[in-house]
């Protein structure tokens, strides 16, 4: 295979909001700067936790420190991340399970932490929030609020790129470079494996920043460096719509399924926390998920009877010096290790633990530590730095359907759960590095609703293949990726923008083929690519939408997976498919059981 | 009192009552809906995948390649053939001719959404057209804008396939001047001839010689053949059609088909009536309670016929601790009861998910039994989706197990009758 070879100041390893952070910040303070990330952009942890942008509140008594962290970036984030956040509120509240004096240290922590928290009475909690326990006793509000990790981080990343970092995703580190021996090794860059094209790329870089989250210790050991992470799996699970509008917190010591948050359509509850060997192949069992809904309904009563549409799991990327014990009780902040001062190797940061909402600093206080290494003194910006797309103001539940309904979208609609527009999935596939279907999950929530890709896998299995360059298309070039100006993401959940800002593929006569002046950039729109293959498309997304449903398929729900059965396997012969046997370089992500 | 009421309006509901009339019986149908006919392709699927994902060539010759507990294995010898053939005549008598193979006893092998083959026994002449077992070459027609067709993916997964097909667009203006249509508003649109003839002009543009045309399942409700029989003698070329999406349909026009043919035999299909009690004495059913906006109903009968389906039909229900129950009779099931043993980690494997392959078990008389033997009432018999030893949609075998369950049933109680 061919092997090419490029150098940089920074490159940083781990696209999700801590690595692509890293690359937004190193990119404005000036660094020449490359992101690597082994599949999609939040394809670790941050696209698999709960959504919560965090007041402190939870961490007010157990973990002060992270309490601090968290308010202050907070409001930095409301800021600089403005869309991606919806302003729900949140309400710590006492149930008539949580005895004790929790309650009493709990305000007396805020006070002490900063964290601004109000006590409401009963009565104005049930009004605001009706499906809410009505035994509770006292309920306490702080600025919690909900975030979309995938829309922030591919923000981030837009930004990242506008400053003039370059963001390689499907590209996976399999190996590091280094120099000289014990007590003299440096870190020089790494060997990167293209895992669409299958090529290599040497990065030659000044400083490795590992921001690979849960794979974090297996990255150092590519170093020759010990990092043990603890990795704390948590399962969350999703209802078929909102419960609340306001982020619900059981006020007691953080613990299983104490969390409600509300993202987008959905209510999610989390979480669980236990300590895992692997953070791939994180199996959910029946007892996790009872559990959660268990406890679900001692916040909002009769949850547990809501329609589940999935469950998944992400795996936090825990880290405390010389620590043992439960990985509920590690730190949650932020710990970055120097490896020159720790280990004597040179050139080679980790940052890890924290949390999304602390991912901002996170980035501030690596790349200050870069500077130092690279022996240059350059302030951070990113505080002050709004990402694209923060004119539109927070997210409100309804601004989709409130954009359909203006602009008479509804003949577009190709996920009806969701509200996502075929111009949405072609503006996301052309503007944007799209390679497996579920990356435009990630990019536009298509299949995220009650039918679980049910209608809409054919549909945009068939959109993408309709809008997919021939072969033999003279005006086709593989663009570079040094042109930061196309790839645009800051609309990209916005039914009326994609409908605006690109004219739909017209098909005026027999065997027209599709011409477009965008830039082709996304491998599953490119038919050289072997991952473009829609028969490999609709295979691996079909398999991705079953991991989730699996653990949570009983009632409607599980009707609903059999008509999807009745749908792909009896109507469309979906099994029985040219290219059955074929491998896509992705497919072994999704058979992986 | 009925001799028979049965519960569901399915197509095992609908062609079961339909020989029980013609065989003397007085029969009443109540459902709560339609069953899962418009959801699916509207054709005949007998057997198309055995053990293993096994194609399946002849259906009515591979019993043998079926376990011991498949409804078919319950049949007589001629069960199944008979039934397929009543149904055949049926179709041709209410004007939706359904067709085979052109050799007789094979499966056909049709264009599926993806631009599959999909194996059916039995199409209506409409979608038997497409075979893909004659090597006509095959020109997939779209519309443009509609969600639930892409013909550039049939035609070329086809041609992949080694058929010779391609693809091409037809402005959605040819039908309307909206900008989004479904595919229940295009079948509608189709009928009015105004529209049909430009299609037929847009259709002779594009077609070349010894060609066949793919359309998508929208060409027309009342008047298809009618619609069909236009376009293929404007067009010099036959034309067919590939199922979309749900709803479908084909699958409309045989339940409304069926459902007007009973109801001019006289039986009384009451649909929006969702069976919620029954009464027993001893051994015998004595009534069905249904739920309607305004009261409960009791319905007395000598016999009852469960024909609710299975769990997309939405005779079997479920819940988050593993139980799963029959909603009319609580019968018992042979589903695990424990999620644990539902499933398995592929969505696409050949040997289907377990939960579905559970339902209610029936001795050779098709009455629902005990777990150690004996029926569990004396009247009450069962056919159809909610059978226990099948998954019908993983082994496309759906209609099949429906029109010939439910003709077993018939036949059983027109041959002794229980008053």
């Amino acid at each position: 295979m061919h092997t090419s070879s490029i150098s940089t100041e920074i490159l940083v390893i781990g696209g999700g909001a801590t690595g692509t952070g890293v690359a937004w910040d190193a990119a404005l303070r000036g660094f020449r700067t490359i992101l690597v990330e082994k599949r999609d952009l939040t394809h670790g942890t941050t696209g698999r936790y709960h959504g919560l942008l965090h007041s402190g509140g939870r961490y007010v008594v157990k973990d002060p420190h992270s309490a601090v962290e968290c308010i202050a970036e907070n409001r930095i984030l409301r800021r600089t991340h403005t869309h991606c956040i919806e302003d729900t509120g949140g309400f710590f509240v006492v149930t008539p399970e949580d005895e004790g004096d929790y309650p009493d240290r709990f305000v007396a922590a805020c006070r002490e932490t900063g964290v601004p928290c109000q006590e409401i009475s009963v009565a104005e909690a049930l009004r605001r929030e009706p499906m809410l326990n009505p035994r509770i006793s006292r309920v306490f509000e702080v600025p919690d609020g909900a975030a979309d990790s995938f829309l922030a981080t591919h923000a981030t990343a837009q930004a990242a790129r506008q400053a003039g970092a370059r963001i390689l995703i499907y590209h996976e580190v399999v190996g590091l470079l280094t120099e000289g021996g014990d007590g003299d090794k440096r870190v020089t860059g790494a060997v990167v494996r293209d895992t669409v094209s299958g090529e290599s790329i040497h990065i030659h870089a000044d400083l490795v920043i590992n921001a690979s989250g849960a794979w974090a210790g297996q990255l150092a050991g590519m170093a020759g460096v010990g990092v043990k992470i603890i990795p704390g799996k948590g399962v969350m699970v999703a209802t078929n719509h909102r419960l609340v509008n306001s982020v619900i917190n059981r006020c007691k010591m953080p613990s299983d399924g104490d969390i409600l948050v509300p993202v987008h359509t959905v209510s999610i509850i989390g979480t669980t926390d236990e300590e895992v060997t692997d953070p791939e192949n994180l199996v959910i069992t029946a007892e996790e998920v009872q559990y959660m809904l268990a406890e679900g309904d001692k916040l909002v009563p009769g949850l547990s009877a809501a329609r589940i549409v999935r469950a998944w799991a992400g795996v936090r990327p825990l880290y405390q010096e010389g620590f043992s014990g439960d990985s509920r009780d590690a730190t949650r902040s932020l710990t970055l290790l120097d490896h020159k001062a720790r280990d004597g190797v040179q050139g080679f940061l980790t940052i890890t633990g924290g949390k999304w909402t602390t991912f901002r600093m996170m980035a501030e206080k690596t790349v200050d530590r870069a500077c130092e290494h690279l022996g240059v003194e350059r302030t951070c910006t990113t505080a002050t730095t709004p990402v694209p797309g923060i004119e539109q103001g927070h997210y409100w539940l309804g601004h989709r359907l409130h954009e359909v309904e203006e602009e008479q979208l509804q003949g577009g609609l190709v996920c009806e759960c969701e509200l996502v527009t075929r111009q949405m999935v072609e503006s996301a596939a052309r503007r944007n590095p799209t390679v497996t279907l579920d990356d435009l999950r990630r990019d536009v929530r298509l299949g995220m609703g009650p039918c679980q890709g049910g209608f809409c896998t054919y549909r945009a299995v068939g959109i993408l293949h309709e809008i997919g360059r021939e072969r033999h298309d003279p005006d086709f070039v593989l663009e570079g990726e040094s042109d930061a100006e196309d790839w645009e993401v800051a609309y990209l959940q916005s039914p009326a923008e994609s409908s605006r800002g690109h004219s739909i593929t017209e098909h005026a006569t027999p065997d027209a083929i599709p011409d477009t002046p965008l830039p082709t950039r996304s491998p599953a729109i490119d038919q050289r690519s072997p991952v473009s293959n829609p028969n490999l498309l609709l295979r691996d997304f079909l398999q991705e939408r079953w991991k989730g449903v699996l653990p949570v398929l009983w009632g409607r729900q599980l009707k609903q997976e059999r008509l999807d059965e009745l749908i792909y396997l009896s109507l469309m012969n979906a099994d029985h498919l040219p290219d059955d046997e074929a491998q896509s370089p992705l497919t072994g992500f999704y058979r992986a059981s | 009192m009925n001799d028979l009421i049965v519960i569901g309006s399915g197509l095992a509901g609908l062609t079961a009552a339909y020989s029980a009339v013609k065989a003397g019986l007085s029969v009443k149908i109540i459902a709560k809906g339609m069953g899962i006919t418009h959801w699916h392709a509207g054709t005949i699927d007998v057997l198309g995948y055995a053990a293993k994902g096994k194609g399946v060539a002849r259906p009515l010759e591979a019993s043998g390649d079926l376990p011991d507990e498949h409804p078919y294995q319950l049949l007589d010898e001629k069960g199944l053939a008979t039934a397929l053939t009543e149904f055949a005549a049926l179709t041709a008598e209410m004007g939706l001719p359904y067709t085979g193979a052109q050799t007789a006893g094979d499966n056909l092998w049709l264009p599926s959404p993806v631009g599959a083959a999909r194996p059916a026994f039995l199409a209506p002449a409409g979608q038997a057209g497409g075979d893909l077992s004659t090597g006509q070459p095959l020109l997939i027609v779209g519309i443009e804008g509609m969600r639930d067709f892409y013909p550039k993916l049939i035609a070329e997964n086809l041609a992949k396939q080694g058929h010779s097909a391609r693809h091409a667009f037809l402005p959605l203006s040819l039908f309307t001047q909206r900008h989004d249509i479904t595919t229940l508003q295009l079948a509608k649109l189709v009928e009015e001839p105004a529209r049909l003839s430009p299609l037929a002009d847009a259709l002779i543009r594009i077609v070349q010689p010894g060609e066949r045309i793919g359309l998508p399942a929208v060409l027309g409700f009342e008047n298809h053949p009618a619609v069909l029989a236009r376009l293929t003698e404007a067009t010099h070329a036959p034309v067919f059609e590939i199922p979309t999406l749900p709803p479908s349909v084909p699958g409309i026009r045989l339940h409304t088909r069926l459902r007007r043919r009973l109801e001019a035999m006289g039986v009384r299909v009451e649909i929006g009536m969702e069976a919620i009690s029954f009464g027993a004495e001893g051994e015998r059913i004595l009534w069905v309670e249904t739920e309607t906006s305004s009261r409960p109903l009791r319905h007395r009968a000598a016999n009852f016929l469960l024909a609710t389906g299975g769990i997309l039909g939405g005779g079997i229900h479920s819940d988050h601790t593993g139980r799963a129950w029959e909603v009319v009779f609580d019968l018992p099931l042979t589903i695990p009861q424990e999620r644990s043993g539902w499933f398995r980690p592929h969505f696409l494997d050949g040997g289907g998910q377990p939960v579905f392959r559970g339902g209610v078990p029936v001795n050779a008389n098709f009455q629902p039994i005990r777990p150690e033997g004996g029926p569990v009432y004396a009247n009450l018999w069962a056919a159809g989706g909610g059978l226990s030893g099948a998954d019908s949609i993983r082994e496309r075998s759906v209609e099949g197990i429906a029109l010939s369950t439910g003709g077993a049933v018939a036949s059983l109680l027109a041959s002794n009758p229980v008053k």
